[in-house]
């Protein structure tokens, strides 16, 4: 679990130094990959039956195939797109990650000191900021994407560790809302390409009167 | 309490007016006026009939639900005057509206039932929430009223000014309902006169009921609304308007301060007696330098709202220095004077509707020698210049007689120097007031009916039809008979006070008030006979000189006087201006059109501009404040959907890092 953790942090820092819009969608794959790796750990070891893989599978289906699919094929369409910024911008993002994570760590300690999952819960808590912050802080579509499906993430880990396995209705319910949420933003890019011919949502302001 | 109840329903079927067909427009309007004229005079009658004969303890005790409709004396004296003046109005709008005629009169008369039916509703509401609807219908009924002419730009800016300050002010009187309600666990009148106030939140009541109260009663410095609504709506609206809308808002004070709140906090009166004086003495100034007709009638209302609440502020102060019985002269004082000044103001307003139906224009610079055209119209506009100048045998002295009287009552009971000090003052600004008054309207009479011609607009003047002329005429000869017999009314508005025992003042001989310390009386008949002894002694010393009238024109140093060597209205105050350049900073621009020689050949062009003192000084830095503060919140609510999930983020971030710190 904590090779594990160390992995997905790696990832999620990664993701805020990505400019690309490829690689980032290819990283927040991998990124679900973890998370699903984490569920069929965490499920297998506290329940059995289907409870115990079913998390693990659906953010398989889910998070690792359909979502970054689904973009992936979009930024295909996508030409002379990435993430412009200059190298201080993402400099902040990683160092803001860094703070993320310290006050992750301290906010475990505070809150539920000696708690066994004491490093997922500060990473998790390291992926909720660090998605927050790629939605605030870039200006492409995708990115903010990236950043939603992290943000979910990070919740998702979380819950699944204080709850140690929700209920089924809730975690159909919580897929079929990412689900929802993440083809309407593919819908809405591609469109969105199609009528400014980029992905910038900066642009978007225009449409203010 | 059954006429009251028919009253009210045919001013409902008055209201239907408004879906009638077209085909029928001008029935619709005879209909409508005829139903708010039997309406008005049904509810003029029953508070007459209370009045005098008190026999229930109510006028009108009723309700459905939490609705409730009540009537005691002091709503009485006010449904006295929203009747006749409605009864007067209404009659004069017959002819009047017919100038409306296809221009949305069923609209008008329609609105015009189901405003006399707000008023009537606000006069007879028993609980605060009957009030508040009624209150507010009023305010938007009047509204589109204001907003008829809606086709001209002017209108329609001081229809919406109107409709914003007046909502203030409704804000302000549901805050002060809200706290004296919540502190008697009711809405009801007659619960809330109990209630548990005291200490700050009473103050606060205070301030907020006489703040909403002085905005819809046009004191200053919360008047702008009032000069610029009133000549923008049609006239018999402006009528009803200042006549008994602005008093409408006294019955709610009164309310208040008699029930409510309670007059034994001593400031509550000063305060209430200050801003009356300051908006009497800056009311009639504004209105002596303004050109046109029906501006100054709204100045001229300004100034006569400050004397109503000045003498209803002494009263309290009086009560609030043990004085209950004196106090009533000031009270009596105030009814009296808001009576009189409906009947003037409405007079008033419909005669300058009658100039401008004949004339087009509302600016007396552009008229002169009306009084030839239309003598009955100049006739009752004399009685009502006269009244509203306070002379003798005019219901318009009674009310200030009053007044004064009262004011030389606290002096007398006045026990520290500072308070007399504060009545010296309060002197000085009833004696501009009056003197400034009576400038004004010999400036206005003067210049719009006496004269010659000033532009061509007069030469098609014509005397009014006969439904005018009757609601013009009735309210003259009120106003005289009050002013000749002030006794009856002085008694009546005594009586609503029966709570406060006090020998009555009016007497056959005249008013007869002793609270001063010395005897003061006011007798139209010893004035009359003083008048008519000067009168006979200067005839008995012409009489055997030899005396010979010769009429020519005026002696011109050789040429014949022209219409432009008149005073006009905007010199004939000038010396004001001069002497109160200080307080109303005039802006003069001469313009030279042509100018070839110094001395000669040359064309100038003279504009004047008097502008509002507290649009100015305090609307105007107000409004930018807003602006200014708005643009400020409009950098942080931006539109831009990431700075909103920062907003976010910084949110999560705050409660997280508040967690490890606790």
């Amino acid at each position: 679990m904590e090779y594990l953790v160390v992995f997905l942090v790696l990832v999620v820092f990664l993701q805020t130094r990505i400019t690309n819009l490829k690689r980032a969608v290819i990283c927040l794959g991998s990124q679900s990959f973890i998370i699903a790796i984490a569920c069929f750990v965490l499920g297998l070891s506290t329940s059995s039956g289907i409870h115990a893989v079913l998390p693990g599978i659906l953010t398989l289906i889910v998070k690792v195939l359909f979502i970054p699919g689904a973009v992936y094929r979009l930024v295909g369409k996508l030409k002379n797109e990435r993430e412009i910024l200059s190298a201080s911008n993402v400099n902040y993002s990683t160092m803001a990650a860094a703070l993320f994570l310290v006050l992750g760590y301290v906010l475990v300690e505070r809150l539920l000191p000696g708690s066994a999952g004491r490093d997922i819960i500060a990473a998790s808590i390291l992926m909720i900021m660090t998605g927050l912050s790629l939605m605030v802080l870039r200006k492409r579509a995708i990115i903010q994407i990236v950043g939603l499906i992290t943000l979910e993430n990070g919740i998702y880990l979380l819950g699944l560790l204080m709850t140690e396995g929700l209920p089924l209705v809730v975690e159909l319910g919580v897929f079929l809302d990412v689900l929802i949420a993440v083809v309407v933003l593919v819908i809405l890019t591609s469109r969105m390409r199609l009528s400014f011919m980029t992905t910038d949502t900066s642009v978007m302001k225009k449409l203010k009167g | 309490m059954d006429f009251m109840m028919i009253s009210l329903l045919i001013y409902l079927l008055g209201t239907l007016t408004i879906v009638f067909p077209k085909r029928i427009e001008l029935f619709a309007h005879y209909l409508g006026m005829i139903c708010a004229a039997l309406g008005s005079g049904l509810v003029a009658y029953s508070a007459l009939n209370y009045l005098l004969y008190p026999a229930d303890s109510w006028l009108i005790e009723t309700g459905w639900g939490s609705y409730s409709l009540q009537a005691d004396a002091w709503s009485s004296a006010f449904l006295l005057l929203t009747g006749v003046a409605g009864v007067m109005i209404s009659l004069y709008a017959i002819d009047y509206g017919k100038g409306y005629l296809g221009n949305r009169i069923r609209l008008l008369s329609g609105l015009w039932n189901l405003f006399i039916m707000s008023i009537v509703l606000v006069l007879i509401s028993g609980d605060a929430f009957t009030f508040i609807v009624a209150w507010e219908i009023m305010a938007l009924v009047s509204f589109l009223l204001v907003n008829h002419e809606a086709g001209k730009k002017k209108t329609v800016s001081a229809a919406y000014q109107y409709m914003v300050m007046t909502h203030i002010g409704t804000a302000a009187i549901m805050v002060a309902f809200y706290l004296v309600g919540s502190s008697s666990m009711s809405f009801s009148f007659g619960d809330m006169a109990n209630n548990s106030l005291t200490g700050f939140m009473k103050d606060v009541a205070f301030v907020c009921a006489f703040l909403g109260f002085a905005l819809k009663s046009g004191l200053m410095p919360l008047h702008i609304w009032l000069p610029n609504a009133h000549p923008a709506a049609p006239s018999h609206v402006s009528a009803l308007m200042s006549g008994v809308m602005l008093k409408v808002a006294l019955y709610g004070f009164g309310r208040f301060a008699f029930q409510f709140i309670g007059m034994d906090v001593f400031w509550y009166g000063l305060v209430v007696m200050v801003v009356g004086l300051i908006s009497a003495f800056l009311g009639v100034l504004y209105a002596t330098m303004e050109v046109d007709m029906k501006r100054i009638l709204a100045y001229s209302s300004v100034e006569n709202m400050g004397i109503i609440f000045a003498a209803f502020g002494c009263g309290m102060v009086l009560y609030a220095m043990q004085q209950p019985i004196i106090s009533i002269v000031a009270f009596t004082a105030a009814l009296v004077h808001a009576v009189s000044h409906s009947l003037m103001k409405g007079l008033l307003f419909m005669s300058s509707g009658a100039v401008m139906h004949a004339t087009g224009s509302k600016n007396i610079e552009l008229m002169g020698g009306l009084a030839k055209k239309m003598p009955y119209t100049a006739l009752f506009t004399l009685v009502g210049s006269m009244a509203l100048s306070s002379l003798p045998f005019t219901s318009g002295l009674v009310g200030e007689w009053l007044t004064l009287q009262s004011f030389i009552t606290l002096a007398q009971q006045a026990a520290n120097p500072e308070l007399r000090l504060l009545v010296i003052f309060a002197f000085i600004m009833l004696g501009l007031t009056g003197a400034t008054a009576l400038g004004c309207f010999v400036r206005l009479y003067g210049t719009a009916f006496l004269g010659r011609a000033r532009s061509n607009i007069v030469d098609k003047a014509h005397e009014m039809p006969v439904f005018m002329l009757l609601g013009m005429g009735l309210e003259a000869v009120l106003i005289v008979a009050i002013g000749v017999m002030p006794d009856i009314l002085v008694n009546m508005m005594q009586q609503v006070f029966s709570g406060i025992a006090a020998v009555s003042m009016g007497t056959p001989l005249g008013i007869i008030w002793g609270g001063s310390g010395h005897y003061a009386i006011y007798s139209p008949g010893i004035i009359f006979i003083m008048f008519a002894l000067i009168g006979v002694f200067m005839v008995a010393a012409l009489y055997r000189s030899s005396t010979f009238v010769k009429q020519d024109v005026t002696w011109n140093c050789g040429t014949v006087p022209t219409s432009r060597q008149q005073y006009s209205a905007t010199g004939f105050s000038k010396p004001l201006r001069r002497a109160f350049e200080g307080i109303l900073s005039p802006q003069r621009t001469r313009t030279y059109l042509r100018k070839e020689h110094a001395y000669f050949g040359r064309k100038l062009r003279y504009d004047l501009s008097i502008p509002d003192l507290f649009n100015d000084k305090l609307y105007k830095p107000m409004q930018q404040w807003m602006i200014n503060s708005s643009s400020a919140f409009h950098k942080i609510q931006e539109g831009s959907v990431s700075l909103y999930i920062g907003y976010t983020m910084v949110a999560m971030i705050v409660v997280l890092i508040w967690g490890v710190l606790l």
